[in-house]
């Protein structure tokens, strides 16, 4: 091949050009210790960290509300552990009161204690977290969602349970509303309740009640009806036992003060004794009246319905008296409900320390999904300083290289022989 | 005796100008085109009757340049190529410095704004989270118009570049048919003797073309050149030069397009693929656009996404989400060419439908056509054009100010091409953020059946009693009623029940007396919120199959990879045209040694030559002196 000197200088500042340009692009990786600058040097890696960016920023964005939705859990916690120490108090005080030997004044001032109690409560129920929501308020966040009333509280908020993204695909509730903790309390013992007839006159007294055979339990509502009068010597009497519809023959028993009633698969324990009034021809004619006691199954009742009904049965209105045997039947009735809240809000703080537990899982894991995600983005990304560090040399010599050999053949010409 | 004189005489000429010749390759060593010259001597015959076995000298019978015709075509070709790959480079190389690691900072600014929505979900009322929300889809907006602003801008360059070429290129045509003149004449009256000098100046202007444009060129008997560009439009015939020249494309008049006088206006751009004028038209094309049209679709995705779950969501004031981001819509433009003032306008009606191409909707005999410009493959189009009944292709509604339009119209429609560059928020006040479901369900406190409600789903969020709320009360476990409907309907467990634009399912058996309800979301309701965090990686576009976080990946492959080719192209046309470069040189190069050597040599044969006139001399004298004696 014929060579010229024009071809050769041509070619010599285009190699000049091209090593000088890869040159600058390693020196630029070195100093910004990036592999790639720009995506058309590693195309599929660049798109593969855009992405990987992306989803490590959505995971330390769950991690931040992982710690948000623990921080309302916390305070969350700390109200039902108030509110459980509230309850305590006030199942002692209706102990207390049950004893049968308090003075109406005592009464007067345990049910002063209750209603303080009640006030204590409810600004429990109405706790707001640090950016002044309301938690027990549902997705009704922005109003106090309860009220006293005179049966009670009104409730405001709704059954919402605003949730909280901690995983990709995992969310977890950072709070409960007001209705699961304060309102939906089953009341009774849990299953089915007995509540004296309102114009019972004897001293017939509720006491323990359980399920004793859930096979047979129907859940069947049906009242206790007291047909004889309260032998004092034997201490008992019969009673009918009336369906809604009537079951065929009614069922019928002897009743021994403190002996259990059974029926449909359920155990009451009454005290004392039912009244009943024979029926009398007349004139005017009445019908045989009966103590009553109605067995139903438990709705739910709200926590401040309960302590509403203490506090009225202890300190009753102006007007109104209450019988001993009254109080002891509300009492009874009040530490039954107070049980069933102590049990529901327990069963919350359980359920919320078990969603503490699976933030704190969710965050460990987090953590090491990040770590994982740092390290896959800078096996990508970063530069391997080793090899660009020798190509950097290697460029370097072959570049010199290039300048010497240049030197070499342009200083040959057969021009410096003609003299 | 005369022969002896005659014979030095014609030497000592014939090697002067030898010598000539080797000083002009000499002086033109470094000249650009010039091809290197030899003298072609013969020995002259002897004449008349004195033809004997003795020449009568030597004659310089011509001066010939060392030139191959292949090898310089070669070398223009390759030169074209490599002109233009170098003008694509130059684009696809600002485009991946442009959209770099994180596609312009899009990428980087969806996640902010993602995880924002995700603050606003874990405190749904706090002003602050909100307003941060709404700072952060400002800058997202603000990113796409930037990113499709600086990609918008590289037409603008390329508009210059080609405007520059279609000059140098009118300017060449031009001098290469005034030196085929000058050659035709020069090559008439040399009495054989090529015009060297000329064809030199010629090539080298043809050279100079194909770095500008690909071209093919004839060579006639007379010396003069025909150049052709394209599929064979005449760029120079002999002595006469059909210009290029630009004109506005027919859809968009800031793109310039190539055309010829004798192409008849018509557009000739699609054919010309090299030289620098091919390869700006390819970066406009194959670069520039389809980089807008990828960014302008994660744009509609996303605007289109966010505005959907904002309607169906439920703002801090209790009503329903208005749109999050101003609507985008496709860009529709009616040819130049259209002959009546027929417009049309184009909806986007399923993102994940799109494809991110322009079509061409053409009306001609009756009968309508959408083309994908892209592609070239024709779309298939249902309906009548008409607001009653609108076109419906790939993801668009197309509707006509009449119909039908004069036959021969044409309209583009560019459902992407703009999209990025008009991204805008369209909320201004932090508590327009819809992060409450627009409804919320609840079953009655005190039910006594199994029976559950699932959440209600938005159907028709135009529906005025929409956010009416209502109770649902069981009549019995097989039938319920609404708030003010008819009772008795009958239930069927699971079943979706539909009510004032929303759906919702009971299941279970509820019991008689048994309530649920249906009601506006509440302030600190957060379901809306959440599921706009989660269209991070819901799949919107591609028929769901490709979330808008995956689509920005996507774009910085694509663009890499688009840079990366080029980049590769490049080199190896570099290799191919140095090749060809130095065939051309070994031929018509001009080597200094080889000179050196030919310049001795010459100068021998001179002093030798001059050595024999000098002998004739002292022969002659000889004579004269031995006459003169007797």
């Amino acid at each position: 091949m014929r060579v010229t000197q024009g071809l050769e200088q041509t070619q010599f500042i285009s190699a000049l050009d091209s090593l000088e340009s890869s040159l600058a692009t390693n020196q630029n990786n070195i100093s910004t210790g990036l592999a790639f600058t720009t995506p058309s040097q590693d195309p599929a890696a660049a798109g593969e960290v855009n992405g990987l960016d992306q989803v490590l920023a959505q995971s330390q964005q769950f991690s931040t509300n992982a710690s948000s939705a623990n921080s309302s859990l916390e305070t969350e916690s700390n109200a039902l552990g108030q509110l459980q120490t509230q309850l305590q108090s006030v199942y002692s005080l209706a102990l207390e009161a049950n004893s049968g030997t308090e003075s109406p004044a005592n009464l007067q001032a345990i049910g002063a204690q209750v209603t303080a109690i009640q006030s204590t409560m409810l600004s429990l129920a109405n706790t707001q977290d640090g950016e002044g929501n309301y938690i027990f308020g549902g997705y009704a966040t922005q109003a106090a969602p309860f009220a006293l009333t005179a049966t009670g509280a009104s409730y405001a908020g709704d059954s919402g349970q605003a949730q909280v993204q901690i995983a990709a695909g995992e969310t977890v509730a950072k709070g409960d509303s007001g209705d699961a903790v304060f309102n939906n309390i089953p009341n009774g013992n849990g299953t089915f309740t007995v509540t004296p007839g309102a114009g019972n006159t004897g001293t017939g007294v509720v006491g323990a009640t359980s399920v004793t055979d859930p096979a047979a339990y129907t859940g069947q509502s049906f009242t206790i009806e007291f047909t004889s009068a309260y032998n004092s010597a034997t201490s008992s009497s019969t009673y009918n036992i009336v369906t809604v519809p009537a079951t065929v023959p009614t069922p019928t028993g002897t009743y021994t003060s403190g002996q259990p009633i059974s029926y449909d698969g359920v155990q009451v324990n009454l005290t004392g004794a039912p009244a009943y009034t024979p029926a009398t021809v007349g004139p005017p004619a009445t019908p045989a009246v009966g103590d009553t006691f109605v067995v139903a199954p438990s709705t739910n009742q709200s926590l401040f319905t309960t302590v509403q009904s203490l506090i009225t049965a202890l300190t009753p209105p102006t007007g109104t008296t209450v019988t001993p045997t009254q109080l002891s039947n509300a009492v009874a009735s009040a530490l039954n409900n107070i049980n069933q809240a102590i049990t529901n809000t327990g069963v919350i703080e359980a359920q919320v320390g078990g969603r503490i537990n699976a933030i704190t899982t969710a965050q460990s894991v987090a953590t090491s999904q990040q770590t994982q995600l740092k390290t896959s983005i800078s096996a990508l990304q970063s530069l391997d300083y080793a090899s660009a560090v020798t190509t950097l040399d290697a460029q370097n010599t072959q570049l010199s290289a290039a300048m010497q050999a240049y030197t070499l053949t342009q200083g040959l010409s057969l021009f410096k022989y003609i003299q | 005796m005369s022969d002896l004189f005659q014979i030095s005489t014609s030497a000592l000429q014939a090697f002067e100008t030898a010598i000539s010749v080797t000083s002009n390759n000499i002086a033109n060593a470094n000249t650009p085109g010039y091809a290197e010259e030899t003298v072609a001597l013969t020995n002259d015959v002897p004449s008349g009757a004195e033809q004997r076995q003795i020449g009568s000298g030597v004659a310089v019978n011509s001066v010939n340049r060392a030139y191959s015709a292949v090898a310089e075509n070669q070398l223009n070709a390759s030169q074209s190529s490599l002109s233009s790959l170098t003008a694509q480079q130059t684009y696809t190389s600002q485009i991946d410095n442009l959209v770099g690691t994180t596609a312009g900072g899009v990428s980087t600014a969806l996640t902010n704004y993602y995880n924002a929505w995700s603050t606003v979900a874990n405190d749904p009322t706090s002003t602050a989270a909100r307003q941060a929300l709404l700072d952060t889809t400002q800058s997202l907006a603000q990113a796409f118009q930037t990113t499709s602003g600086q990609v918008q801008n590289l037409n603008t360059q390329i508009n210059a570049g080609i405007t520059a070429d279609v000059n140098q290129i009118n300017a060449d045509a031009q001098s290469i048919s005034s030196l085929n003149a000058q050659i035709a004449i020069g090559s008439a009256n040399g009495n054989g003797q090529a015009p060297n000098d000329l064809l030199d100046q010629r090539d080298s202007i043809i050279a100079n073309l194909s770095t500008l444009v690909g071209i093919s060129t004839t060579t006639d008997t007379n010396g003069a050149v025909n150049v052709f560009v394209g599929n064979g439009q005449p760029l120079v015939l002999q002595n006469n030069v059909t210009q290029l020249t630009t004109q506005p494309n027919q859809f968009d008049a800031s793109q310039l397009e190539i055309s010829t006088a004798t192409s008849n206006g018509n557009v000739i751009s699609n054919s010309i693929t090299s030289g620098d004028l091919g390869g700006l038209l390819a970066a406009r094309s194959q670069v520039v656009a389809p980089t807008l049209n990828k960014l302008g679709l994660i744009a509609v995705g996303l605007t289109t996404s966010a505005n959907t779950q904002q309607n169906s969501g439920l703002d801090l004031t209790g009503n329903l989400g208005a749109n999050l981001f101003t609507s985008l819509t496709p860009t529709v433009t009616s040819s130049g060419n259209n002959t009546d003032h027929t417009t049309a306008t184009a909806a986007i009606t399923n993102a994940g439908a799109l494809t991110g191409d322009s079509y061409v909707l053409a009306y001609k005999a009756g009968t309508y056509s959408l083309t994908d410009q892209q592609t070239g493959a024709a779309v298939a189009l249902t309906g009548a054009g008409t607001t009653a009944s609108p076109f419906t292709a790939v993801g668009l509604s197309i509707t006509l100010s009449a119909v039908p339009p004069a036959s021969g119209d044409e309209f583009l429609i560019q459902p992407t091409a703009n999209a990025a560059g008009n991204v805008a928020v369209a909320l201004t006040n932090p508590s327009q953020l819809a992060a409450a479901g627009a409804l919320q369900t609840a079953a009655g406190a005190n039910n006594t059946g199994t029976g559950t409600i699932g959440s209600a789903t938005v159907q028709t969020s135009t529906n005025a009693s929409l956010l009416t709320p209502t109770t649902i009360t069981f009549l019995s476990p097989t039938s319920y009623s609404f708030t003010g409907a008819a009772p008795g309907t009958a239930y069927t467990s699971g079943a979706n029940i539909d009510l004032n634009g929303w759906q919702v399912a009971i299941s279970g058996t509820p019991a008689a007396g048994d309530t649920f309800t249906v009601q506006p979301g509440a302030a600190g309701n957060n379901k809306n919120a959440l599921a706009m965090a989660n269209q991070a990686t819901f799949g919107v576009l591609a028929s769901g199959t490709i979330s808008v976080n995956g689509a920005t990946s996507d774009l910085v492959t694509s663009v890499g990879s688009q840079a990366q080719q080029i980049n590769t192209a490049t080199t190896a046309q570099t290799a191919v045209n140095t090749q060809a470069k130095q065939s051309v040189q070994s031929i018509s190069g001009v080597n200094l040694d080889d000179e050196a050597a030919s310049l001795l040599q010459w100068q021998q044969a001179y002093q030798a030559s001059a050595q024999a006139f000098s002998i004739g001399n002292s022969v002659f004298t000889t004579l004269l002196t031995a006459l003169s004696a007797t």
